[in-house]
């Protein structure tokens, strides 16, 4: 009775404990449910967010990108806007102080020529920032070409020389003769830049550009290494050198001027082309940098620096010759360099006696000749050669230390030239005595008045027959009636617009020959390259270009279409 | 406390002693749970303290030697519920340096109310081993119990040294390898 007792409290305990545990089990079962729902919820909430985020993301992203678009246009209309009338500035300024020093009016040629010096600096100061603002937009376009280095380099050398040697530098070179792809536009400003500043950050010293192949990991590249013996700079101020907006010091741009931007500019610009710049630099004592850039373009393995054949095989007879006598070597090649340049055919004589020689033998176009030679001098040469007959014709243009003109007009000189002579003069002198160029005409499509008087002026000066036209339609009509040698076109103008005007200018095959220069103040892209591709010869920026440059181009251009014809 | 502690205890009792003396401590506790007790739920330590006076006084053994024997016999009922902390391992030494920072976690996971002892260890002299016990209640003598259930369980020959503390509910161990 007792056992049965027991067991049965036992059972009852163990009863009870079963249901406390099955309580227990319920509620813990509960709890996990709630803990659960509340878990999904927080899910739920969590992929709300994300949801919303996102969207708002999108959202942001979306607006930053339509921003930036927006940004790019106002920045490609701005370069439009503000590089035309500034064009007009400089081109007036030029022409001016040009007529003011022909006529004698001293006073106004350093006012003039400041109006022009500070139009060009506001120019390259846009430049420089515009330049930046369409690489940091990834909207600088690379236009890879086939570069003759030999003749870009010399052309940089002819611009920045004077910047050099302004502060009583040397400036000495080593150049490479061979071809390579790249960007010539690009080449020319990255070494103009580094060339400008080592000129403008020494003093009495040497500034040196050397040119060299060198291979890159591997690749085949052109190395250009700019030397200066200046101010150098120590290594804190060459760790924030790339940075754009900062020189080596902020005291720099007081003294020194520019934007700061030539560097960051150079370096992107490198970068774009597949090179690099390093520099090297011993404070006080000067400073080197190293372009590297792939001779093949930023493609690699398509093609390397082949050596150049025949350079001077064009001397042939469709160009005018010109016969240089002097005893100066350097002088001989100045000479050499410009006139070539210009598409006449050079002839070198040493001494008086050699260019009679060569008078008689190559009758030249014109002859330049120096007064002080040893031996025979000008004076001598020049009777002799207006003794002669059959030489007297050819005009002769006197160079001279002294001003002795009156005895050279009276000898029989066509004009009389005091040295140093520059590029431009000896050049706008010669084209005076050519008579071929003055038939040819040359049609101006620009529907802003202001820049197309101005060219016209520059051309007229140059003695071209100029016609204007307002617009695509206008310059139609003005080919139809009489087809001009040369066409000027500005691309963006009302009616109808360069674009159209050169395909519809292109299906006549009478006119397909008529070499067009676009000159216009549009950002060009890529898409606007293929479209004129194959249309017109060269497309030239307003506000990059130089006058003598552009003159050249037309000089060349014309020579070419005579040629053909 | 623990219910597994307490349905534990009384097995033992009924095995040890019979079903009769069981249900006579129970009766003679007065016990706010009236002795019915599940591995899952928590009970006041109290009824414990109750359980095991009884026990004494109806055995005529002392209610510590109970208490230990008690928790030798709780090691062996643990590692049967839990074997994955023996297989674990090797030896007492590297199972009792774990107690803290691993088994007592591994407890409040599933039971987070629990009440847990805490262990301070010395392993300065190499082959000997110090484990101080601190607790809200007076079970010293449980926590030897457990230590012998472990060293017994892997058949070490470890001498244990009890050092009793201020604290009434602390006490140090001191665990010698003997070579």
């Amino acid at each position: 009775m007792q056992e049965i007792e027991v067991l049965r409290r036992q059972i009852e305990r163990e009863k009870k404990a079963r249901k406390e545990a099955e309580q227990i089990a319920e509620q813990k079962t509960r709890e996990i449910y709630y803990v659960n729902q509340e878990l999904l919820q927080l899910n739920d909430q969590l992929e709300e967010l994300v949801k919303e985020r996102t969207a708002e993301l999108s959202l942001a992203r979306d607006e930053a990108i339509e921003a930036n678009r927006i940004k790019s246009q106002f920045l490609a209309n701005m370069s439009h806007e503000l590089r035309t009338p500034l064009n007009a500035i400089i081109g007036y300024s030029e022409m001016l102080k040009e007529e003011a020093e022909d006529e004698g009016v001293e006073g106004f040629v350093d006012d003039l020529g400041k109006i022009h010096h500070a139009g060009k600096h506001l120019l390259s100061l846009i430049n420089d920032i515009l330049d930046l603002s369409k690489i940091e937009a990834g909207k600088m376009d690379l236009y890879l070409e086939s570069c003759d280095i030999n003749t870009t380099i010399q052309d940089v050398l002819t611009t920045v020389s004077p910047l050099v040697e302004s502060n009583g530098n040397r400036l000495e070179f080593v150049i490479l003769q061979g071809v390579m792809r790249t960007d010539i536009t690009k080449l020319r400003q990255i070494l103009f830049n580094l060339l400008s500043n080592a000129g403008k950050f020494t003093k009495q010293g040497t500034v040196s550009l050397t040119v060299s192949l060198e291979a890159y990991h591997g690749k085949p590249g052109v190395s250009f290494c700019i030397q200066d013996t200046g101010i150098g700079m120590t290594p804190e101020q060459m760790d924030h050198l790339f940075q754009a907006f900062k020189q080596a010091d902020s005291s720099t741009t007081r003294k020194y001027g520019g934007t700061g931007l030539g560097l960051a500019i150079s370096q992107r610009l490198c970068q774009m082309m597949g090179g690099h710049i390093a520099v090297e630099s011993v404070y006080e004592q000067g400073t080197t940098f190293t372009v590297w850039l792939p001779s093949s373009g930023s493609n690699p393995d398509c093609e390397s620096v082949l050596p150049e054949e025949g350079s001077q095989s064009y001397l042939d007879e469709g160009h005018n010759t010109i016969l240089v006598i002097d005893d100066d070597p350097a002088m001989l090649q100045l000479m050499q360099r410009y006139l070539s340049k210009e598409g006449y055919a050079v002839i070198v004589a040493r001494n008086g006696q050699e260019g009679i020689r060569l008078a008689k033998e190559r009758r030249p176009s014109v002859i330049s000749l120096d007064v002080l030679m040893p031996g025979m001098d000008g004076w001598t040469v020049l009777t002799t050669l207006k003794s002669d007959p059959e030489l007297a014709g050819i005009p002769i243009i006197m160079i001279s230390m002294t001003d002795d003109r009156n005895l050279g007009y009276a000898l029989g000189a066509s004009d009389f030239l005091i040295k140093p002579v520059n590029r431009d003069k000896i050049i706008s002198v010669l084209d005076k005595h050519i008579m071929e160029r003055q038939s040819d005409s040359i049609l101006v499509i620009e529907d802003d008045l202001a820049t197309s008087q101005m060219m016209t002026r520059m051309l007229v000066k140059e003695g071209y027959r100029v016609i204007r036209a307002g617009d695509g339609r206008i310059a139609l009509e003005c080919v139809a009636q009489s087809i001009p040698q040369f066409i000027l076109l500005d691309l963006m103008m009302p009616n109808m617009d360069g674009f159209e005007f050169v395909t519809e200018l292109r299906k006549r095959d009478e006119w397909r020959s008529i070499p067009v220069v676009v000159l216009t103040a549009k950002d060009i892209t890529a898409e606007d390259r293929m479209r004129l591709n194959g249309y017109v010869e060269n497309i030239v920026q307003k506000g990059h270009w130089r006058r003598e440059d552009l003159l050249e181009e037309i000089r060349n251009l014309l020579i070419g279409a005579r040629t053909n014809r | 406390m623990k219910g597994m502690v307490f349905t534990s205890f009384l097995e033992m009792v009924e095995n040890k002693f019979s079903l009769d003396v069981a249900d006579q401590i129970i009766e003679a506790s007065n016990l706010p749970s009236g002795g019915s007790y599940t591995s899952v739920g928590t009970y006041p330590h109290n009824e414990m303290i109750q359980l095991v006076v009884q026990l004494a006084e109806r055995t005529g053994i002392p209610v510590a030697d109970l208490v230990r024997t008690f928790g030798e016999y709780l090691f062996t009922q643990l590692i049967a519920m839990y074997p994955q902390f023996i297989q674990e391992h090797q030896t007492a030494f590297s199972i009792l340096r774990k107690v803290d920072n691993y088994i007592h976690v591994e407890v409040l996971k599933l039971y987070p109310d629990a009440e847990l002892p805490t262990f301070e260890y010395e392993t300065s002299e190499p082959g000997t081993l110090i484990m101080i016990y601190r607790s809200s209640r007076p079970f010293a003598d449980l926590a030897e119990g457990l230590i012998l259930g472990c060293i017994e369980h892997y058949g070490e020959n470890i001498e244990v040294k009890r050092e009793p503390m201020d604290e009434g509910t602390a006490a140090r161990f001191v665990l010698t390898e003997r070579k």
